[in-house]
């Protein structure tokens, strides 16, 4: 056996693994689907174009939430904050439609606000050598401290709706078709490609899953590891401002104690979508694949009028499945690999 | 001047028991009818739900079969949370909603998007800033204030300095229950002073709790009379009350809906009186009024449920003690 060879099957190999991660999302989502396919009460009323276009909008929050999170979890970190931000940002935005301001305006300043939390993070993070999971905690309580004080402990409703920020998660004009999908979801999409593009194929995607697999060796790889780990906390701050703005549009009102505990379902989303806690792991499409998974789920136990705690068992076992696939699939392929040496 | 509010309080008494709808035409095929509360542990709520089963008992016994579905928020007190439980049952395809909503305006889209739906929604309890509902049922705040009021006034005979505590910034029906209380002592009871009625508790009894003693230290010598909005101010105020040596009577405190602290206090007249609401109606009638409108029968848009005035004489009658001990496991423990 040449070398060649050996080293194409290593890659082969490789490549077959990440293959199988990549799709596993896609996976568990058609087997959901599947499972939802095979009940009779389910098949009628959950395959609906309008019944689709609701399960879309409440998946555009968390989506977007779990674009940030994704480069967050790929380069070895974890923000807690996102939860605090998204409310955050939702009063930000109240309050700037209460001065009178524009659409675009609007969007760019609260976008700007989560990033500003965001690069906080950041900053101390790597300016202390801090845990990530220390300073976003703490992040977490002053977000959430600064919402409630910005919102006077009260909700903020503008006395001018701007209906362009409130069009964006409508759907009360059309709740029986599948057409006109809301702005935001549109906007959703959108960006999900986008990211998926920059992760991917990009020079900073690729720092970034360098920095996650081994931040010594990125370093010694001369990659700027500190001002890359600021960039990708503004950034995910960046994508929880916008997550705020929709929080808002849902409401329409900012309201301080919205999207409690929010951030641990982004979490469950990335990391059902195959991202590794521990860094170097991760995809844009899988993590939006994990997201809109949960809301079927909880759609569909909505429908079937499973009681909530069998929801919240059912999505819990779900998150476990995700990351227990890790384990389970090694074995599985020396099964299968035991099978064709044999033959 | 008092005849009005005891005839209203003595129309409440009377359909305590009995909705008060008798039931109409039945449409043969079953109903399916969904019931959303605010969340699903308080007492209060369970009140609504063995009301919204009696009103399918009675419904049943009239020969239409309703099918009633109860679903609060997977997180209590969540809009957001709320707004997807609405959401998942216009997907769902019931034949009409009955909603208690978290919020006067967040909910507002949702309601919306159920009538477009053509997904009738009758509100309980809160009100919602639209009008695309079917009807609002809920109790008359402003009319339960009065009642505290004037029952207050009476007792002072008339005359000395009384306080409010408001219950927390926002909150609309504890704020037509102070208004209410404010409007009868400006009309009716000229002699009384109003020392302070601008000051929050706050959402919590710890909140509410510190604010009433900083109230207290700055009048506790001369305030005569208290009205607390709602529970957890009535139970913090009592207590601190009690604190600086004035429960008992020699400062006359008059709560708003009831809790086992409240009724203690009642019994031990620390509290001289609650105005109670009656949620067990507020469900039946929501439900009642629903399944009208889908038999196509013309609905009042605004339902008022009722209330009354529970004091230490009166606590033990009847009439009362239903509506201090609503009978919820005739209903929740043979219900679904």
């Amino acid at each position: 056996m040449s070398l060649s060879t050996l080293f194409n099957r290593r890659i082969n190999r490789l490549g077959s693994r990440d293959f199988l991660k990549a799709i596993r999302p896609f996976v568990g989502l058609f087997v959901v689907l599947l499972l939802f396919a095979m009940d009779a009460e389910l098949r009628s009323l959950f395959f609906k174009g309008s019944n689709f276009k609701m399960i879309l909008t409440q998946t555009v929050i968390v989506a977007i939430g779990a674009m940030g999170m994704t480069l967050v979890i790929v380069s070895g970190g974890i923000d807690l904050s996102a939860g605090s931000v998204v409310a955050l940002c939702s009063v930000v935005t109240a309050k700037l439609i209460e001065q009178g301001h524009g659409f675009a305006v609007v969007l760019l300043l609260t976008v700007l606000a989560g990033g500003l939390v965001g690069l906080a993070n950041g900053g101390i993070i790597t300016a202390f050598r801090m845990m990530p999971f220390i300073v976003t905690l703490g992040m977490m309580g002053i977000a959430r401290g600064i919402s409630k004080w910005l919102a006077n402990n009260q909700t903020v409703n503008p006395e001018q709706p701007l209906e362009s920020v409130n069009s964006l998660m409508d759907n009360s004009q059309s709740p029986l078709t599948f057409s006109p999908l809301p702005d935001g979801v549109w906007l959703a999409l959108g960006l999900a490609v986008l990211m998926a593009v920059v992760l991917r194929s990009t020079v900073f995607g690729r720092y970034v899953f360098a920095i996650g697999s081994n931040e010594d060796t990125a370093r010694l790889c001369g990659i700027r590891v500190n001002f890359n780990k600021v960039v990708i906390y503004a950034l995910a701050g960046a994508f929880f401002g916008l997550a705020g703005v929709m929080q808002f549009s849902r409401l329409t009102q900012g309201d301080p104690s919205v999207a409690i505990g929010l951030e641990l379902q982004i979490i469950a989303a990335v990391v059902i979508g195959g991202a590794s806690l521990s860094g170097g792991a991760g995809s844009i499409p899988g993590s939006v694949i994990g997201a809109f998974m949960m809301a079927c789920l909880a759609n569909g136990s909505g429908i079937k009028d499973w009681p909530n705690y069998m929801q919240e068992i059912i999505i819990g076992v779900v998150i476990i499945l995700a990351v227990g696939m890790d384990k389970v699939e090694p074995f599985i392929q020396r099964l299968f690999k035991r099978q064709s040496s044999s033959n | 001047m008092k005849s009005w509010l005891l005839g209203a309080a003595c129309a409440a008494l009377v359909f305590v028991s009995g909705c008060g709808s008798q039931s109409g035409d039945s449409s043969g095929n079953g109903l399916t009818i969904v019931v959303i509360p605010k969340g699903t542990t308080h007492e209060f709520w369970k009140s609504i739900h063995a009301g919204a089963l009696k009103a399918r008992q009675e419904l049943k016994a009239a020969g239409q079969s309703v099918d009633i579905i109860w679903k609060g928020p997977l997180k209590e007190d969540d809009r957001d949370e709320q707004i997807k439980v609405v959401e998942n049952f216009i997907a769902r395809g019931v034949d009409g909603m009955v909603l208690a909503p978290l919020d006067d305006k967040a909910l507002v889209r949702p309601v919306e998007t159920s009538g477009n739906a053509d997904i009738p929604v009758v509100i309980i309890d809160s009100g919602l800033q639209t009008d695309k509902y079917t009807s609002f049922v809920a109790t008359d705040n402003h009319l339960g204030g009065r009642m505290g009021g004037a029952h207050l006034g009476k007792l002072l005979g008339g005359k000395g300095n009384v306080l409010l505590l408001r219950y927390a910034v926002g909150s609309a029906s504890t704020t037509k229950r102070e208004q209410g209380f404010l409007d009868e002592m400006k009309e009716n009871f000229p002699g009384i002073e109003v020392l302070s009625s601008d000051q929050y508790a706050g959402a919590t009894r710890d909140l509410a709790y510190t604010a009433s003693q900083n109230l207290l230290s700055r009048y506790g010598n001369e305030v005569n009379g208290i009205f607390c909005p709602n529970e957890s101010v009535t139970v913090s105020m009592t207590k601190a009350v009690r604190d600086i040596g004035k429960a008992g009577g020699m400062v006359k405190i008059i709560g708003f809906d009831t809790s086992v602290q409240s009724l203690r206090d009642l019994k031990s007249g620390d509290v001289a009186g609650l105005v109670v609401q009656n949620p067990l109606k507020m469900g039946c009638l929501g439900v009642m009024t629903l399944v009208e409108h889908l038999g196509g029968k013309a609905v009042a848009k605004r339902i008022d449920t009722g209330v009354a005035l529970i004091t230490s004489e009166n606590m033990s009658e009847p009439d009362m003690q239903e509506l201090l001990n609503p009978p919820l496991e005739k209903y929740l423990g043979t219900g679904n």
